[in-house]
């Protein structure tokens, strides 16, 4: 293979690879907070996607106020479902909870599709152009605003982490709700914004990819997964590893496109899913966690 | 030991059999029959996802791929390669029981629900494959000419002999895993929700009896999905897409954990639905459309507030009530399987 060519095949994997970190991010940062894995992760980037082509049809604003709008739109839903359907059972065990989830998802699922109907949707590029020449590989404009979105959320949700008291509340958290309690942390707002936080990456996710690949009512489940396959991939529950776990998975997916067929290119994801549990379930970053008596 | 309850429980079990059975009797309605049968394979893998969920706690997202193996093993080699019915039921159940129990062993030691998420990958798999090993599955066409249940003489080519086939390996399915939540392995999956630290030390393996009922369980989706395949003469993939096992996680919460009379009875509920219109004739055009329409809304706002409100589902209420009208001087239940308090969540221990 030219060297150009299998540039051009790390560049789509990296693009990918970018949203899948993003996603991951989500399943993290909920994860962290409450130890449950959170199956409508995928439903929030199918939200900002389809919110933000709704706003942009709908009131005729300017593409970023109307990404910003699908973003603010979907973080509320987020914190909602924290508030209503997880919040009144939250000391009831990991099963209901994630159950919950699962209705939650199909349930945004269905009412996206009442809402904005079934079909394929887009939005404009943010910066139309030309696609940029590199070393004889070619890149989209939107690959380097879905890298320069990816680079900012990871900034600043470190930033979060490390220099601020929500941060330093969540990792509390991550370590033992009742001791955080004991500390005078409010551990329901903490779980309440982690929601909030992961829905808003996934939407990011969702809406800075739509220029890409369009998005529709039904996306959300395959993203979540593969969303999920990273976080598993890089160790479920550190931030860094998730996007380490999402950017490997994107460069996996490509590469095997490149190598082996395209025919089962969504089944890789799921393989290395699979094939982590069997092998390495701590994720290629992660130490096995020691089990709470 | 449980006395009075348990001989009531029985007659109960025994009229509904019988009431089953009995209704190709009452009707030749081909339409109503085959829509009934399929409340049967329902059944069937509602079951085993009952043995999962309410017992093991734990949840599956992937029986409609089990499901979907069992009916395209059993289609194949049938309909390709001229294997006898039998051969393709054992082989349907085999393969769905061995892919699960592959599925099961690497997740299951691990903590928490890694396999809810192991399961819906395996799903999406499992969907991609039906879709592209066009040899096999037919691929979007899928698979046609599947012949009848056949064992010897014996042709099940009617819509009645068919509605008692199904029925017959439900009943059979459901006393099989009665029997199974009744003794040892059952004990020890009580004794699991009890504390899983505890029945360790006791000697029980977590992992592995939450395996063994996650292998069963499979392999009675393979069972429901090969005589679906020869009921219905034909399958395609979208009948094993992850709509299908949401649908049955919905007829599980609905009829509540620790039952296998519970989420049967949901499973009929929810697979009804649909055919509303035909089970009752007043219903106007316009609230089946609107429930056809509708369905996946409604089915998570149902799975979200039966969570919230009843997490012991239908099963929850049924034990409530008994316990508000059955008054005093009934033995006591506890220790008994069949008891327990509502939901398997509750004792599982706050996750937060």
């Amino acid at each position: 293979m030219h060297a150009a060519e299998l540039l051009q095949f790390v560049i789509a994997g990296l693009k990918n690879g970018s949203i899948y970190a993003l996603v991951a991010l989500g399943f993290t940062i909920v994860y962290a907070a409450t130890g449950i894995i959170n199956f409508a992760q995928g439903e929030f980037y199918m939200l900002g996607g389809m919110v933000s082509v709704f706003v942009l049809g709908a009131l005729k604003v300017p593409l970023a106020v109307a990404i910003a709008g699908g973003v603010a739109l979907t973080v509320v839903v987020g914190a909602l479902v924290e508030r209503l359907a997880l919040r009144p059972r939250r000391d009831a065990g990991q099963l209901t909870l994630i159950i919950i989830t699962i209705g939650v998802s199909l349930l945004l699922r269905s009412v996206a599709r009442h809402a904005f109907g079934a079909n394929e949707l887009s939005l404009p590029a943010f910066s139309p152009g030309p696609s940029v020449m590199f070393m004889g590989a070619a890149i989209e404009r939107q690959a380097l605003w879905v890298w320069a979105i990816t680079a900012v959320s990871v900034v600043g949700l470190w930033l979060v982490y490390e220099k601020t008291s929500f941060g330093r509340a969540m990792k509390a958290c991550s370590i033992s709700h009742e001791a955080a309690r004991l500390m005078g942390i409010d551990t329901a707002r903490v779980v309440a914004l982690a929601f909030a936080l992961a829905a808003g990456l996934g939407a990011i996710a969702g809406a800075a990819v739509t220029p890409l690949t369009s998005t529709a009512f039904d996306v959300g489940a395959r993203i979540g997964l593969k969303g999920f396959a990273a976080a598993i991939l890089g160790g479920l529950g550190d931030f860094r590893a998730a996007v380490a776990g999402g950017l490997a998975l994107g460069l996996v997916e490509s590469l095997s496109v490149a190598y082996i067929s395209s025919t089962y290119k969504d089944a890789i994801a799921l393989v290395v899913l699979l094939a982590v549990l069997f092998l390495r379930p701590q994720g290629l970053f992660g130490r096995m966690a020691k089990e709470k008596v | 030991m449980r006395g009075r309850d348990s001989y009531i429980a029985w007659a109960l079990v025994a009229a509904a059999a019988v009431a089953v059975l009995a209704l190709p009797l009452l009707t030749s309605d081909r339409y109503l029959l085959k829509v009934f049968t399929f409340v049967g394979l329902n059944a069937i893998v509602v079951t085993g996802l009952a043995l999962l969920f309410g017992y093991a706690g734990q949840i599956s997202l992937g029986h409609a791929a089990f499901f979907g193996i069992g009916a395209y093993a059993s289609g194949f080699v049938t309909t390709k390669l001229g294997w006898p019915f039998l051969a393709g039921l054992a082989l349907a159940v085999g393969l769905s029981a061995v892919g699960g129990l592959l599925l099961a062993l690497p997740s299951l030691r691990l903590k928490g629900h890694y396999l809810a998420m192991a399961t819906l990958g395996f799903s999406e798999i499992a969907s991609i494959l039906f879709v592209e090993a066009k040899p096999i599955t037919g691929g979007n066409d899928g698979l046609s000419g599947i012949p009848y249940a056949a064992v010897g003489a014996l042709r099940f080519s009617t819509p009645q002999a068919n509605y008692w086939l199904v029925w017959g390996v439900a009943i059979a399915a459901v006393l099989a895993v009665s029997g199974i939540v009744s003794s040892r392995p059952g004990r020890a999956m009580a004794a699991l929700h009890g504390s899983e630290l505890g029945a360790s030390a006791c000697g029980i393996d977590p992992a592995s009896v939450k395996t063994g009922a996650f292998t069963v369980s499979a392999g009675l989706a393979g069972l429901a999905g090969c005589l679906y395949a020869h009921v219905l003469g034909f399958v395609a993939p979208s009948s094993f897409a992850l709509d299908t096992s949401i649908v049955l996680v919905a007829m599980l919460v609905v009829g509540g954990s620790r039952s296998l009379a519970g989420p049967v009875a949901a499973a009929a509920l929810l697979t009804l639905v649909p055919f509303a219109d035909s089970i009752l004739p007043g219903l106007s055009p316009a609230t089946v459309a609107f429930l056809q329409e509708w369905k996946g809304d409604i089915s998570g706002v149902v799975i979200i507030a039966v969570m919230l409100f009843a997490p012991g589902g239908i099963a929850g209420v049924v034990r409530a009530l008994r316990g508000r009208f059955g008054g005093p001087g009934r033995p006591t239940r506890a220790g008994a399987v069949s008891a327990g308090p509502a939901s398997v969540a509750e004792e599982e221990g706050s996750a937060v």
